[in-house]
């Protein structure tokens, strides 16, 4: 991976549930849309990002379907499902409080 | 509802895969565009923009697997792909695979058959309820005799138990015999059971039809059905049709009406392992047969004893409190005479685990099962070795596929993988094959175990639990001989491996495979040496002098219990129908005996010189008990003196070996002198018994029921009345005749039995020549199997040289060219290919040499009349192995030699 961009482990897939929370995007959209809400600073590699999309789906938590894009080309929407949804609140929470006890450690000292 | 939309996806992600691969290549190639699109939009040129995305992209072949990995049935399609790709690999080397097949097929072959053997006769655990909680109990004479087996029980100690002892829920007896059986025409002999009532109910087995026997059917008399009797499954189906009518059959069993009243489950072969019986008997039937005092005698121990422990109780607690009672239960239950004897006094309760029944054959085959076992290891690790080696030499002539492979974007563990699952394609057709061998090499091993009725019981056909280790074998074999290769194409180096042109002149893993020689001769070598001092043994056995003449004679054994003559009439009839024999065509001799040699009796008592003060304590002396003629029968010279006489004259007379009159007499000739039977008494107060022989002559030294011992003294008395209507020799003797042929011995026995004991069930004579070879039966077993074993070892370790040396010739044909170009003499090519074998030979007999010092101490105990550490045995082993080895390398060495310097040169 990237060096400015090493993603704490295992929070790709809240990334990519977030990106979806809103609309049904493709690959490439995903992967824009996290660097330009992070302003640069994550950049998702290929290589992460098509395996954990692949992985999501077969766990059932997004869906996919082919549809054509922005520029007129089939591409492969992927959206939440209601598991997904769940999925992401879930997440959602656990990464709040993770990430709330480190800003706890870190402003202490 | 995502369990529902995860199967959705799984299902399709099964049916619809080449699709789904489709469309992970257009979503990936869309991703590659939208990244072109910005570039270009960024101001690149289209070229630079492709390129530039390319690189951002990295290896489209590794991303697509990476996100074809989270697919469910990936794992399963790609050990498909392997084995497609693993087939190809075969079918395009079909030698090798062929000899890979092969030599497994033989190596796994051999682990499954000896397997086999020692899975029937210890392993294989009792189909009946809770097999753990079983176990047996008996009288350990191990203190006495270090050899000595465990003892049976008899009636009254088991119900001594029964009464005293709190460790078992159930204590059941069984005792295994042969039967005369009639049926309507059927009229056969019959392996049966006689067991305690409660037997079936312990075992906790149910009937296959009717019903099994029960306590009810131990009462004198019979029980509610007469006598009662079930039989085998086997029988039910194979004589009766499985039909369920048989129920209330009656049938004759040694002249007793008996009524069949139920049928054992299939698969149900009793307690005893090696045995078969074809139909159980309740415990009465023994009062029947030989008279209600034989069923309750505290004399004889006939009942192979079986118990349940309670729940809470361990093993050792019941052993514990068993040996604290054993004392008062032999005091309560032994005639004091008896109960005094040092034997008996020595004895220890002994309660053994029955897991798996148990069988007399265990005492004597564990140890060289064990030790066969060990070889066919042995075996098994040459013949990895050996694939091992040449796996190693086609994987490095592969180096260049596995560097393409590499740089395309297979993984190092993905190509590891590729090559066990080849490993394993031969493994498993290779295992498939040692069924095969284990199958037809079965009967044949059985055979040479020397028991008729073991032969009979045990199944050589491999079941589920051979199987598995079979197959173990196999998944072991290619893990063994797929790691060097799987190990040396992980670490391949894409770019050496493309660069060079000739892959082979550059072997990076010579010294792994120069390894594997060594192991192989030095395996090989061990094996050798042990099968050479197992064979000497037999070899040494069967040439022993055993004194005895053994061909043309045969020693059959009577079943005189139920004759109407009892006492002096039994010795007269036996005297008579030995008469009678000898009348006959073609007999030369007969004689009655109470023991046959080599079958594994002995009987021994106390004698003194009854008219020499000076040795005046009683000695031990083997003993048999005879009539006239005996001597001659067996070939065996009276040296001075005469034979008994079949006359009353002679009832006080007997004769000595020559190893027993020097032990008595051992300054002055016996002849004439008088021995003393002493039958002692010791602490219960009553005076000992003697009773005077007169010595009538000496014959020469014999073995008694072993070849393994020198001579031993034996004292032959007269044939006599003795105790309970019996002969002094119990009431079955053998008929020892010698004849023209075996067959003339055995009819004119067969036709005397019938005219003058005709109530007499017959029981087939035993040829002593073959008595005599099956008394080394173990010994030969493991010798010919060593023996076949080793010869499996320089056979593979030969091939594993020649192997070796061939790849090695071809892979320096240019050098060997340029050498010759050069100047050097076909000798010397000659000279310099050998001395690499002989280097790695060396290295291998002395590596061998150490192991098969240790392995023969080991088997110290299996050997006769050949030190363990024979330096001829090592030494000629040692030759032929290195003969082996150098026959296995002039082939490849004369290719080398032949090589034309210009061609090699050329191909360059």
């Amino acid at each position: 991976m990237g060096k400015p961009s090493d993603l704490v482990q295992g929070t790709l897939d809240l990334l990519i549930l977030k990106t979806l929370s809103t609309e049904a995007r493709h690959g490439w959209a995903i992967a824009k849309r996290i660097q330009q809400l992070s302003r640069e600073v994550l950049q998702v590699q290929q290589g992460s990002l098509y395996p954990a999309l692949h992985r999501l789906e077969q766990q059932g938590w997004i869906k996919a379907k082919w549809a054509e894009s922005e520029t007129g080309r089939q591409a492969k929407f992927y959206s939440l499902t209601a598991a997904g949804r769940s999925q992401l609140e879930k997440e959602t929470a656990s990464w709040e409080r993770l990430s709330g006890a480190i800003n706890l450690i870190v402003q202490e000292g | 509802m995502r369990w529902l939309a995860r199967l959705r996806m799984r299902v399709e992600m099964m049916f619809r895969r080449s699709r789904a691969s489709g469309r992970l290549d257009d979503e990936l190639r869309f991703h590659l565009e939208q990244q072109i699109a910005e570039n270009i939009a960024a101001g690149m040129s289209a070229d630079e923009a492709r390129h530039a995305a390319l690189r951002a992209f990295g290896n489209p072949a590794a991303l697509r697997d990476q996100a074809r990995e989270t697919w469910s049935w990936n794992g399963v399609e790609r050990v498909l792909q392997d084995i497609r790709f693993a087939t190809r690999q075969i079918v395009r080397a079909p030698g090798f695979a062929v000899i890979a097949i092969l030599t497994l097929g033989l190596g796994i072959g051999a682990n499954t058959a000896v397997f086999t053997l020692t899975h029937a006769l210890l392993l294989q655990t009792l189909p009946v309820r809770d097999p753990g909680e079983l176990v047996r109990l008996a009288i350990d004479l191990s203190a006495i005799d270090k050899n000595g087996h465990d003892m049976p029980l008899n009636l009254p100690i088991i119900e001594a138990i029964q009464k005293q002892s709190r460790s078992f829920n159930d204590v059941f007896a069984w005792c295994v015999y042969e039967f005369p059986f009639r049926d309507g025409g059927v009229n056969s002999g019959i392996h049966g059971a006689i067991v305690s009532g409660n037997a079936f109910d312990s075992l906790g087995v149910r009937p296959a039809a009717g019903r099994l026997l029960t306590p009810a059917d131990d009462q004198a008399g019979g029980g509610p059905d007469g006598l009662a009797a079930v039989i085998s499954y086997r029988i039910w189906v194979s004589r009766y049709h499985a039909d369920a009518s048989v129920v209330g059959r009656h049938v004759i069993v040694t002249d007793h009406p008996v009524t069949i009243v139920g049928v054992a489950p299939a698969g149900f072969e009793g307690v005893i392992a090696a045995e078969h019986p074809d139909i159980y008997l309740p415990l009465e039937f023994q009062g029947i047969l030989y008279g209600e005092p034989s069923k309750h005698t505290g004399e004889r121990l006939w009942l192979d004893t079986f118990a349940r422990l309670n729940p809470d109780v361990s093993r050792g607690q019941a052993a514990a409190e068993m040996s604290a009672l054993f004392p008062k239960i032999l005091d309560a239950t032994l005639p004091p005479a008896i109960r005094h004897m040092p034997e008996v006094e020595k004895a220890r309760f002994a309660v053994r685990p029955a897991r798996t029944g148990w069988s007399k054959l265990r005492s004597q085959y564990t140890e060289p099962l064990l030790l066969l076992q060990l070889m066919v290891g042995a075996v098994l690790l040459i013949c990895s070795a050996n694939l091992s080696g040449l796996f190693l030499a086609r994987a490095s002539a592969r180096r260049q596929e596995f560097a393409i492979r590499g740089a395309l974007g297979a993984g190092r563990l993905r190509l590891m993988r590729q090559l066990f699952v080849e490993c394993l394609m031969l493994a498993l057709p290779g295992g498939l094959l040692g069924v095969g061998v284990a199958w037809a090499s079965g009967p044949w091993i059985l055979h040479m175990l020397g028991n008729v009725e073991a032969e009979e019981a045990i199944s050589m056909r491999p079941n589920l639990a051979v199987l598995c280790v079979t197959i173990g074998c196999a998944v072991f074999c290619a893990v063994l001989f797929g790691m060097a290769p799987a190990w040396t194409a992980g670490n391949t180096s894409v770019e050496m491996a493309l660069r060079s042109s000739n892959p082979r002149t550059s072997a990076g893993s010579a010294g792994l495979r120069n390894f594997f020689v060594p192991f192989q001769v030095a395996l090989s070598l061990t094996l050798v040496v042990v099968a050479a001092l197992l064979g000497t043994t037999v070899t040494r056995l069967l040439t022993e002098q055993s004194g005895y003449r053994t061909e043309n004679v045969i020693f059959a054994l009577t079943d005189f219990l139920r004759v109407p003559q009892k006492g002096e009439a039994l010795v007269s009839l036996y005297r008579r129908m030995a008469e009678r024999i000898e009348e006959r065509p073609g007999v030369e001799q007969a004689s009655v005996s109470a023991i046959s040699p080599f079958l594994g009796w002995r009987w021994s008592d106390e004698f003194v010189a009854a008219d020499n003060p000076k040795h005046a304590t009683p000695v031990e002396a083997m003993e048999n008990i005879i009539t006239a003629h005996y001597f001659s029968a067996l070939g065996v010279p009276i040296l001075t003196g005469r034979d008994l006489d079949d006359s009353d004259a002679d009832r006080n007379s007997c004769i000595l070996s020559q190893a027993a009159a020097r032990l008595y007499f051992p300054h002055t000739s016996a002849l004439g002198k008088t021995l003393r039977s002493v039958i002692r008494r010791p602490r219960t107060g009553q005076p000992d018994t003697f009773h005077d022989y007169q010595i009538v002559g000496i014959a020469r030294d014999t073995k008694y029921d072993s070849l393994r011992e020198s001579p031993p003294p034996i004292v032959y008395l007269p044939l006599a009345a003795g105790e309970n209507g019996q002969t002094n020799g119990g009431s079955n003797l053998f008929f020892v005749i010698h004849a023209r042929s075996v067959a003339a011995a055995t009819s004119a026995y067969k036709d005397t039995l019938h005219e003058m004991a005709p109530s007499s069930p017959e029981i087939p004579p035993v040829v002593f020549s073959e008595s005599f070879r099956d008394s080394v039966a173990r010994e030969r077993l493991l010798s010919v199997l060593s023996g076949f074993f080793a010869l499996l070892g320089l056979l593979l370790s030969g091939i594993g040289i020649y192997g070796l040396l061939a790849w090695n010739v071809t892979g320096r044909t240019t050098e060997i060219g340029v050498r010759m170009a050069l100047g050097a003499t076909r000798l010397k090519v000659f000279a310099l290919v050998m001395r690499q074998v002989a280097g790695l030979l060396a290295i291998g007999v002395l590596a061998g040499g150490f192991a098969a010092f240790f392995a023969a101490r080991s088997i110290r105990s299996f050997l006769f009349e050949v030190q363990p550490g024979n330096p001829w045995v090592f030494v000629l082993s040692s030759l032929t192995l290195v003969f082996v080895g150098l026959v296995a390398a002039s082939l490849p060495a004369r290719r080398a030699v032949s090589i034309d310097p210009m061609q090699a040169l050329r191909t360059e």
